[in-house]
């Protein structure tokens, strides 16, 4: 008699397709996450004269980075935890980072869905046109940036177990970084507001992706809020990985 | 990947113990699980039934002791360990937007058996669900919903089943038709383990019983042995209530009347 495990690849490939799957059927959420960045850009069309279409983009992608990771990732992880999905999978032959891989894959395939959205609406309704190197640049900086929110996520799943006061903590948490985020980047909360915006996640966030979708002007201030960013993401998914259990017990 | 199996018994713990902090949950717990055998692991509320299937299942680490499984060490083999053993938890825990056939491909994938559509629908027929396949597991009721989870611990044909209270909350017939899909298990040659509360399931179904208090196996042999060794200890006789002593005598006489948390 025989003991034979599965491969890790084919395990990965089924839970991708599991993952998509359960991603796939809850369009509430897919919905959400994909349709703010998108009426947010297209209520903004007056807006791209006088921002700049570069500081319209940006913003608008931080915004859907902060949906997907805060009311998305998070909320889904609380609440599999909570149902002991994961616990099922644990008892399975299958090393346990592949059962992170696959849900953090789909979210990175999502992050580049948003993103995409974003550059086709802004094309076609507010009329954004950027260099094909900007758009490529783009991208992958999305990605980049897109763990940063990710990370955030895991962190409030870590430090909290109870799925209700993670969907509770993740609105409020999401409702004050757009708020003071997009107010406090214009100015409207005051000079020192502003200051603070520019070195949180969501500023050196917007920052980095601002300079990457016009990569021939990047500057040393893009460098530092791309160096912030990877600053961010490394305190957040470190902390979120050394808090998270996998059980609510 | 492969590796050979050849010692038995199918599953072999030895003197466990598991901490939660300073908290001694399980203290020195041995039993064997034998091949075409049910074994049956009784114990009031926090007895350390959970904590004690939870290291077999390779969820927490014990801090002292060993856990065999055909042969492969839960610790050491993990992986191996797991691909022996199928696992039916207390609580439901699938994705609520997947299909039973989506639930059925998932955790076939993650043990390695290749199902087509066709093999979804007949091993659904095997549990009279062939209709449910398009179903969302909430959807089930609690029969089927049992009906499936054995099923899915039961798809790679493992060696160990292990059973965390299964028939909690079902009606009497779907118990007994549970029943007869364990016995089932046992006539391939498997072994169980299952945790219950019920006496009456443990006395029907289990070859032998091991009673766990305070993290302490306090007793372990067949039902019927169990009962003829304790049939005259005054604890037993004094909350025996039916003028002959039965499993739950026996039970309550070595854990107490104490109503446990």
């Amino acid at each position: 008699m025989e003991t034979r495990i599965p491969a890790t690849k084919n395990v990965l490939t089924t839970l991708l397709q599991a993952d998509f799957t359960t991603l796939w059927r809850n369009r509430r959420s897919l919905r959400l996450v994909l349709l703010v960045p998108i009426i947010i850009l297209i209520s903004w069309k007056g807006l791209v004269d006088k921002l700049g279409p570069v500081m319209v983009l940006s913003s608008v992608i931080t915004i859907g980075l902060t949906s997907i990771g805060l009311m998305g990732y998070s909320n889904t992880m609380a609440r599999d935890r909570d149902r002991g999905v994961f616990q099922r999978l644990r008892v399975a032959p299958v090393p346990t980072w592949t059962i992170m891989l696959s849900r953090l894959s789909i979210q990175i395939g999502l992050i580049a869905l948003m993103v995409l959205l974003v550059f086709i609406v802004g094309f076609a309704v507010d009329k954004i046109s950027i260099s094909a190197l900007g758009y490529i640049t783009g991208l992958l900086m999305t990605i980049v940036a897109g763990w940063l929110y990710l990370g955030l996520g895991q962190l409030i799943v870590g430090l909290i177990k109870n799925p209700d006061t993670v969907n509770s903590t993740t609105r409020l948490v999401y409702f004050a970084f757009i708020m003071v985020g997009m107010f406090g980047q214009f100015g409207a909360l005051g000079e020192t507001m502003k200051e603070v915006v520019q070195w949180s996640p969501y500023g050196v966030v917007q920052k980095a992706l601002a300079g990457s979708l016009q990569p021939l002007l990047w500057t040393n201030d893009h460098t530092m809020a791309l160096l912030a960013t990877i600053g961010y993401t490394l305190v957040f998914v470190g902390l979120g990985i050394k808090y998270f259990k996998w059980d609510n017990k | 990947m492969s590796n050979t199996l050849e010692q038995l018994p199918i599953l072999n713990v030895d003197r466990i113990s598991v901490f939660y902090g300073q908290f001694q949950a399980v203290k020195e717990v041995s039993l064997e699980v034998r091949p075409g055998e049910i074994f049956g692991l009784l114990g009031p509320n926090g007895a350390g039934k959970t904590s004690t299937l939870s290291a077999i299942e390779g969820l927490i680490r014990p801090a002292t002791g060993q856990i065999k499984v055909v042969g492969f060490d839960i610790v050491g083999q993990p992986l191996y360990a797991k691909a022996n053993m199928g696992v039916q938890l207390q609580a439901t825990s699938f994705q609520p937007e997947l299909t039973i056939a989506d639930i059925l491909k998932l955790y076939a994938g993650v043990y390695g058996v290749k199902l087509t559509k066709e093999d979804v629908f007949n091993r659904l027929q095997e549990i009279k669900l062939e209709d449910a396949a398009e179903k969302k597991y909430g959807q089930l009721s609690g029969g089927q919903q049992q009906r499936v989870s054995l099923l899915i611990a039961t798809i790679h044909n493992p060696a160990l089943v292990l059973l965390d209270e299964p028939t909690t909350g079902l009606d009497p017939q779907s118990r007994r038709q549970l029943w007869d899909r364990i016995e089932a298990i046992r006539a391939k040659g498997h072994g169980v383990l299952l945790t219950t509360h019920s006496m009456e399931e443990a006395e029907a179904v289990c070859d032998r019983i091991a009673i766990i208090d305070h993290g302490r196996i306090i007793a372990i042999d067949t039902p019927e042995r169990l009962i003829a060794l304790h049939r005259e200890d005054p604890e037993v006789i004094s909350v025996s209530r039916k003028g002959r002593i039965t499993l739950e005598d026996v039970f309550i006489g070595l854990t107490g009347r104490a109503v446990r948390s």
